[in-house]
C-alpha cells in the first residue's frame, strides 16, 4: 500500500475514535441540560469510559427509552429503509447530475445551459423538507396518486411477493423524488464547473486537431479528467444527502434511521439520538474513505507519489 | 482601495442574477430591520387559535392564536439573526486562522491537522446532537453553526496566502524592515477580503437552510420563531395536510425560507464569478 | 503542385477589449513536401493563422478568405467534412506539448485513438501502429513506454510524442507551432534533427520564432509581423539579404549577431499602428510609413517584401 493511502487510514480511525470519544462525553459537557440525573453514576469517568467502548464493541449501545427495546435492535430495524431511499436517491441524482451537468458544459450559454441552471439552482434552494410537504400535498392529497407516509401499507396481505414489491416503491417515490431532487442541484453544478474547466484546457485542443467528434471527446477525454475533483468532492454531497435524509424521512414518516433522530429528539430518548448519530456519522465518514480511496486510484499522477 | 470597491460593483451591476438576489436580499433585510413598524401585532400575542385569514389576521392565526403575518415578518428577524451573526462569526475564525496557518509555517502543520479534523468530520449531525444536548437557543445555535463552518473559510484563505506570501513585494516590504503582522494586515489581508466575502455568503447560505431543517425538527428557540419553527408548529398539527390550512400557515414560512436561499444562491454565483483570480488584482490599503 | 494555398485570409477574433486582428490579408502558397517556416515574434498571429487553417478556432471567430487544400476550399467544409480532414490529411502539432497531452490517458492511446479513427484500425492493431511511431520518433523501449503517461516522460520526450501524434496517420501536411520552445540546445537539435528525418515526403509549416532552428529545416521563409506577411523568400536569401527592416533587426538580435533588441514593443493586435505596421519601430521609417499601407513586392529570385523602401 501506498504512503498516502496508509496516512489516510490511520487519519480515518482517529477520526472514528474522536467521534465515539465525543458521543460519550457530550451529555457530560453540557452544562445543567436536559440530562442531569442520565448521566450521573458513581464510577469514576474512566471507568464509565472503559465500559462504554467495550459495549460498543459488542454492539451495545445502550436501551431505547421511546421504543422500549435496545437501541441497537432499533437502528437495525430502521437501517433498511433508510438503505433503500438514500441507494435510490443516490443513483438517481448522481447519473442525472453528471449527465445534465455535463451536457450544460457542452451548451454553455445558450438556451439549454441558462434552463438547466436556472432550474436546478432553484430546485437547489428548497429545503427538502418543505418540497417534501408541498409533494404529500399536491401529490399525495390533492391527485391522490401517492401515498402519503410510512413504507409499506400496513395490515394488508399481498398474494404476490410482487405486490409487496410494488406496494414498497409506491410508498419510496414521493421521498425519493424529495430527496433527489433536492440533491441534483450541487452535482449538476460541479460537473459543469469542473466540464466547463476541464474544456478549456490545451489537451481539448489537441483531440479537436486530431479529428475526433465532440462526443467522444466529452466521453473519453473531458468527462474522466472532470470527474476527479467531483469524486473529493462526493463525500461532502454524500454527507448532504444522508443528512438530507434526516428531513425526508420525518416529512413522509418513512420509518428509516433520520426518522427517528428526530422522534428521539421529540421524545428525549437520548441514547436513541446517540445511537442513530453514530450510524449516520459512520455511514458518512465510511463514503469519505471510499471516495477518497477511488480517487487515489483513478489520478494517475497521485498514484505514482 | 476605493477605486476597486468601485470598479467591483460596477461589473457586480452586470450580472443580471446577482441582482436580483440583492434585491430579494435587501427586501428581507429591511422587513428584518423594520419589523416592530411593519408587523400588525406583537407575535407573541395570543388570540383566537386556528384562525382562517380575514381582515383582521391576513394570513390566519397558528395553532395557539398568535398571528402568523407577524410571525412570519419577525421570523425574518431571527432567521436573518442567526445566519448573519454564525456566519460572520465563521468568517473571522476562518479568515484569521487561515491568514495565520498560511503565513506562520510552524504553526501551520499544527493548525491543517485540525481543519481537516473539522472538516472530515460529518457537520450536521454532529450540530444537531450538539444542539439537541443544549437548551433551545438562538445564541446556542449560533454558537454551533460557527463553530463548524469556519473551516472551509480556514482552508482557502490559507491557500490565498500561501501564493501572496513570496510574492517579490513583499519580500521587498520585509527588507524595508515591515513586521510580520503588518505584512499581513496592510498587504496579504485586502487581497484576501473578496475571498472572504464571497465565503461569507455560501455559508450564510448553508446556515439558512440548516437552521431551518433544525427548528423543523424541533430544535430551535421557541421563544423566538423562525421560519424553521413556524414550519415545524405547522408539521405538527395534526389537520395540516387535510384541511387547508397549509395555504397560509405552511406556504409563505417557506417560500420566505426558499427565496432568501435564492437569493443568497444568485449573490454567490455573481460573486464568485467576478473573484476569479483572472480578473483580482493585487491591492494594498 | 501547390498542396496548400492562402488566399487574403483574415481572422478576427472579438473579446472584451476589443477586436483582435490576428491576420490581416496573408496571401502564401506552399508545394508538395516542401518545408515553409513563419517566423515572427509572440503575439504576431502566427500561432492563429496555423489554427485557422484546420479551423480550430471558436465559433466567433470572423474568417474571411479562401484556404485551397488540393483543390478545396477548407473554409466552405462543413464541420464533419473538415473532421475528416484534421489528423489525416493536415495534422497540427501544437505547443507545449505538458499542456497538450492529457495527463489521464496513457501515451499509446492518444497516438492509437487518431489511427482508429482515421485509419479503421482495430484497437490492438491501431495500438501497435501506434508504438511504431513512437520507435520512428526514437523513444527508446516503445513498447513499454506506450502504457506510460505523460507526465512519466520529459520534455523532449513529450515532444516527440507530440510528433508521434501528428505524423501516425500520415498527413500529407503538418502545422508544428514551436516544436523546440523551452527546450535544451542540445534537446532542440535531436528534435530538429528527427523532424528533417521523418517528413521528408511532407510538407511542413514551421511556426517558430527561432530563426536558427527554422534554418536547419525550412526551404523558404515567411516573416510575419502584426498579422500579415512582411517578406518571403528562400532560407538562405532571408540570412544572406534580408529587405525588410523588422526581417534585419530580427537577425540581428540573435545570438551569434550581436544581440540587438529591435527598439520599441511589439504591437497589439486590437489597436494597429497606421500605415506601415512596423513603422514606429523602424530607422528608416519616413512619412509616407505612417499613413500609406505598403503592398507585397516581388524582388529578383522570388523574394517578396513588403516596404516602401523597396517600391
Amino acid at each position: 500500500m501506498h504512503m498516502s493511502a496508509i496516512t489516510k487510514v490511520v487519519s480515518y480511525i482517529i477520526i472514528i475514535f474522536i467521534i465515539l470519544s465525543l458521543n460519550f462525553f457530550l451529555p457530560r459537557m453540557m452544562p445543567a441540560g436536559p440530562l442531569s440525573g442520565l448521566t450521573s453514576s458513581d464510577k469514576p469517568v474512566l471507568e464509565q469510559y472503559t465500559n462504554y467502548m467495550t459495549n460498543l464493541m459488542h454492539g451495545d449501545l445502550g436501551w431505547s427509552t421511546s421504543k422500549n427495546a435496545p437501541v441497537w435492535d432499533v437502528l437495525m430495524r430502521s437501517l433498511k429503509w433508510t438503505l433503500l431511499l438514500v441507494g435510490t436517491s443516490t443513483v438517481i441524482y448522481v447519473i442525472v447530475g453528471i449527465l445534465s451537468g455535463a451536457v450544460s458544459a457542452w451548451k454553455k450559454g445558450k438556451k439549454t445551459d441558462v434552463g438547466l441552471l436556472v432550474l436546478l439552482i432553484s430546485m437547489a434552494s428548497f429545503p427538502p423538507f418543505f418540497l417534501g410537504m408541498l409533494f404529500i400535498i399536491f401529490l399525495g392529497w390533492k391527485l391522490d396518486l401517492f401515498p402519503r407516509f410510512g413504507a409499506q401499507t400496513l395490515f394488508i396481505d399481498y398474494s404476490t411477493p410482487f405486490g409487496v414489491v410494488l406496494d414498497i416503491l409506491h410508498h419510496l417515490t414521493l421521498p425519493a423524488a424529495t430527496l433527489t431532487l433536492t440533491s441534483i442541484g450541487v452535482i449538476y453544478l460541479l460537473t459543469r464547473n469542473s466540464m466547463l474547466n476541464v474544456l478549456g484546457e490545451d489537451y481539448i485542443l489537441t483531440a479537436r486537431a486530431k479529428g475526433l467528434s465532440e462526443w467522444y471527446i466529452m466521453r473519453r477525454h473531458a468527462l474522466k479528467n472532470a470527474m476527479l475533483p467531483i469524486i473529493t468532492l462526493v463525500a461532502l454531497i454524500v454527507g448532504l444527502v444522508i443528512t438530507g435524509t434526516i428531513f425526508v424521512e420525518t416529512v413522509f414518516a418513512y420509518p428509516g434511521v433520520g426518522m427517528l433522530v428526530s422522534d428521539a429528539i421529540s421524545a428525549h430518548d437520548y441514547p436513541l439520538l446517540q445511537g442513530a448519530f453514530l450510524f449516520i456519522a459512520l455511514a458518512i465518514l465510511a463514503v469519505n474513505f471510499i471516495a477518497d480511496m477511488i480517487y487515489v486510484h483513478l489520478d494517475p499522477r497521485v498514484k505514482q507519489e | 482601495m476605493i477605486e476597486d470597491i468601485i470598479v467591483f460593483l460596477k461589473k457586480y451591476k452586470s450580472n443580471k442574477l446577482g441582482l436580483v438576489g440583492l434585491g430579494i436580499l435587501i427586501f428581507f433585510v429591511i422587513a428584518a430591520i423594520f419589523a416592530p413598524y411593519i408587523a400588525p401585532y406583537d407575535p407573541g400575542h395570543r388570540y383566537k387559535s386556528t384562525e382562517h385569514p380575514n381582515s383582521a389576521h391576513l394570513l390566519g392565526t397558528n395553532h395557539v392564536g398568535q398571528d402568523i403575518v407577524s410571525e412570519l415578518i419577525y421570523g425574518t428577524r431571527v432567521s436573518l439573526f442567526i445566519t448573519l451573526f454564525a456566519s460572520i462569526a465563521a468568517a473571522f475564525i476562518g479568515t484569521f486562522i487561515g491568514l495565520i496557518a498560511g503565513y506562520f509555517k510552524r504553526l501551520d502543520f499544527f493548525l491543517m491537522r485540525i481543519v481537516d479534523l473539522f472538516l472530515t468530520i460529518p457537520r450536521l449531525p454532529l450540530i444537531i446532537i450538539i444542539a439537541a444536548f443544549m437548551r433551545p437557543s438562538i445564541w446556542n445555535l449560533i454558537f454551533v453553526f460557527a463553530l463548524f463552518e469556519w473551516s472551509i473559510t480556514a482552508r482557502i484563505i490559507r491557500s490565498e496566502v500561501l501564493t501572496f506570501k513570496n510574492r517579490p513585494y513583499v519580500d521587498a516590504t520585509r527588507m524595508f524592515g515591515a513586521g510580520d503582522f503588518h505584512i499581513l494586515g496592510r498587504h496579504i489581508l485586502p487581497n484576501v477580503v473578496p475571498l472572504v466575502v464571497v465565503q461569507l455568503v455560501l455559508v450564510s447560505r448553508y446556515i439558512i437552510l440548516a437552521e431551518s431543517g433544525l427548528s423543523f425538527i424541533g430544535l430551535g428557540d421557541p421563544t423566538a420563531k423562525s421560519w424553521g419553527m413556524m414550519l415545524h408548529d405547522a408539521f405538527e398539527y395534526p389537520t395540516i395536510f387535510i384541511s387547508d390550512i397549509w395555504m397560509w400557515w405552511m406556504l409563505p414560512a417557506g417560500l420566505c425560507i426558499v427565496f432568501t436561499i435564492l437569493s443568497l444562491t444568485f449573490i454567490g454565483y455573481a460573486l464568485e464569478e467576478l473573484v476569479n483570480p483572472r480578473l483580482r488584482r493585487v491591492t494594498t490599503l | 503542385m501547390s498542396i496548400l494555398k492562402i488566399t487574403h485570409l483574415k481572422v478576427h477574433f472579438p473579446t472584451e477589449e476589443g477586436l483582435v486582428k490576428a491576420v490581416n490579408t496573408v496571401d502564401f502558397e506552399m508545394k508538395e513536401n516542401e518545408k515553409l517556416g513563419l517566423i515572427g515574434e509572440t503575439g504576431c498571429g502566427k500561432t492563429v493563422l496555423g489554427m485557422s487553417i484546420i479551423r480550430l478556432l471558436q465559433l466567433a471567430t470572423k474568417i474571411e478568405g479562401e484556404i485551397w487544400y488540393k483543390g478545396k476550399d477548407l473554409l466552405k467544409l462543413s464541420e464533419e467534412e473538415m473532421r475528416k480532414i484534421r489528423g489525416k490529411e493536415i495534422a497540427m502539432i501544437l505547443q507545449n506539448p505538458t499542456t497538450s497531452l492529457n495527463p489521464v490517458l496513457k501515451v499509446g492511446d492518444q497516438i492509437a485513438e487518431a489511427i482508429q479513427l482515421h485509419q479503421g484500425l482495430a484497437k490492438r492493431a491501431a495500438k501497435e501502429k501506434a508504438v511504431e511511431m513512437l520507435e520512428a520518433v526514437k523513444i527508446p523501449d516503445a513498447s513499454k513506454r506506450a502504457n506510460e503517461y505523460p507526465h512519466e516522460f520529459s520534455g523532449g520526450m513529450k515532444e516527440r510524442v507530440m510528433i508521434a501524434m501528428g505524423l501516425a496517420c500520415e498527413p500529407s501536411l503538418i502545422i508544428a507551432d514551436e516544436p523546440t520552445k523551452g527546450l535544451d540546445v542540445t534537446i532542440k537539435m535531436q528534435i530538429i534533427k528527427l523532424m528533417k528525418e521523418v517528413t521528408k515526403q511532407r510538407a511542413i509549416l514551421f511556426i517558430t520564432h527561432d530563426l536558427g532552428v527554422a534554418a536547419e529545416i525550412c526551404d523558404n521563409i515567411a516573416v510575419m509581423y502584426a498579422g500579415e506577411l512582411v517578406e518571403y523568400a528562400k532560407t538562405g536569401d532571408i540570412f544572406k539579404n534580408p529587405l525588410h527592416p523588422y526581417t534585419q533587426g530580427f537577425l540581428n538580435s540573435l545570438p551569434n549577431r550581436g544581440l540587438k533588441p529591435i527598439r520599441g514593443m511589439s504591437p497589439s493586435l486590437i489597436d494597429l499602428p497606421s500605415g506601415c505596421r512596423f513603422h514606429p519601430r523602424c530607422d528608416y521609417a519616413r512619412e509616407i510609413c505612417k499613413t500609406e499601407h505598403p503592398e507585397i513586392v516581388e524582388k529578383e529570385n522570388g523574394h517578396h517584401v513588403r516596404c516602401f523602401l523597396y517600391d
